[in-house]
């Protein structure tokens, strides 16, 4: 289980999140991602954490409940 | 006869450092108009972008170096650090050392973008152009091969890469994230 944090003072608003991991990520109309969801099961959430160009994304692995 | 091999190695290292820098500055513009569309995995632009820059960074530093050690033109540690006090051609040196200058500030800034605030950070990100434009009138002025055919044709296309590009990112919208609602803006909770 990965829990997943967005540093919003850091969004820019790439958007490569949102492609990568649909399920968790969402972008607003401003362009700012949101979560959908704060923990998940998909790696993909690993992925969007790397491909974010502006590091706004940690992902840490927790136990699930 | 004097030792070429510095003078060789610091004209070899300017022109590398330009072709980085060039490269570094087509990536950073790749990583929001996705050029290649999803050939390009979103992280390797961003990987790329930050690889070019720091192997330009390098280039110019071997550029730097290479030029004190060389005694063909004569350019001391003080002439690295300040624009125009090189006795060989200071304008045109001072605009490179302009550009390092501002180039390796760029560089730094992205670890301290938090606390520059990233909107700072941006206006900041952007004065790359000026590096760039500064880098392509130094090399120009100051290049011993400028006016051989294929050193201009380097600066030439790479100018012409560098609008292409801009003009690309400036005109085409970044492409749609698949699957993705964009919902209105609401208020909502900051996630836990």
């Amino acid at each position: 289980m990965y829990r997943i944090v967005i540093d919003h003072s850091l969004c820019s608003g790439f958007g490569d999140c949102a492609d990568l991991a649909p399920e968790v990520f969402e972008l607003e109309s401003e362009g700012r991602a949101f979560l959908r969801a704060g923990e998940s099961d998909d790696p993909a959430v690993l992925d969007a954490a790397a491909a974010c160009p502006m590091g706004a994304i940690s992902v840490v692995q927790v136990e699930a409940a | 006869m004097k030792d070429p091999t510095f003078w060789l190695l610091a004209r070899a290292s300017g022109l590398t450092a330009y072709v980085l820098l060039t490269l570094s500055v087509l990536a950073g513009l790749a990583v929001k108009s996705r050029p290649f569309g999803r050939a390009v995995k979103a992280a390797s632009a961003t990987d790329t972008h930050r690889f070019l820059s720091l192997l330009a960074l390098g280039a110019i530093a071997l550029h730097a170096i290479t030029l004190v050690l060389d005694q063909t033109v004569h350019i001391g540690l003080a002439a690295l650090l300040i624009p125009g006090v090189a006795s060989y051609r200071p304008f045109a040196t001072g605009l490179g050392v302009f550009a390092a200058e501002l180039g390796a500030l760029i560089i730094v800034s992205f670890p301290l973008r938090k606390r520059i605030g990233v909107r700072a950070w941006r206006r900041l990100h952007f004065t790359t152009y000026a590096v760039f434009a500064t880098a392509t009138a130094h090399g120009l002025a100051a290049g011993t091969d400028t006016h051989r055919l294929w050193a201009f044709g380097l600066y030439l296309g790479a100018v012409f890469a560098v609008a292409a590009a801009t003009a690309w990112r400036a005109l085409n919208r970044p492409i749609p994230t698949k699957g993705v609602t964009r919902v209105p803006d609401r208020d909502r909770p900051l996630p836990v």
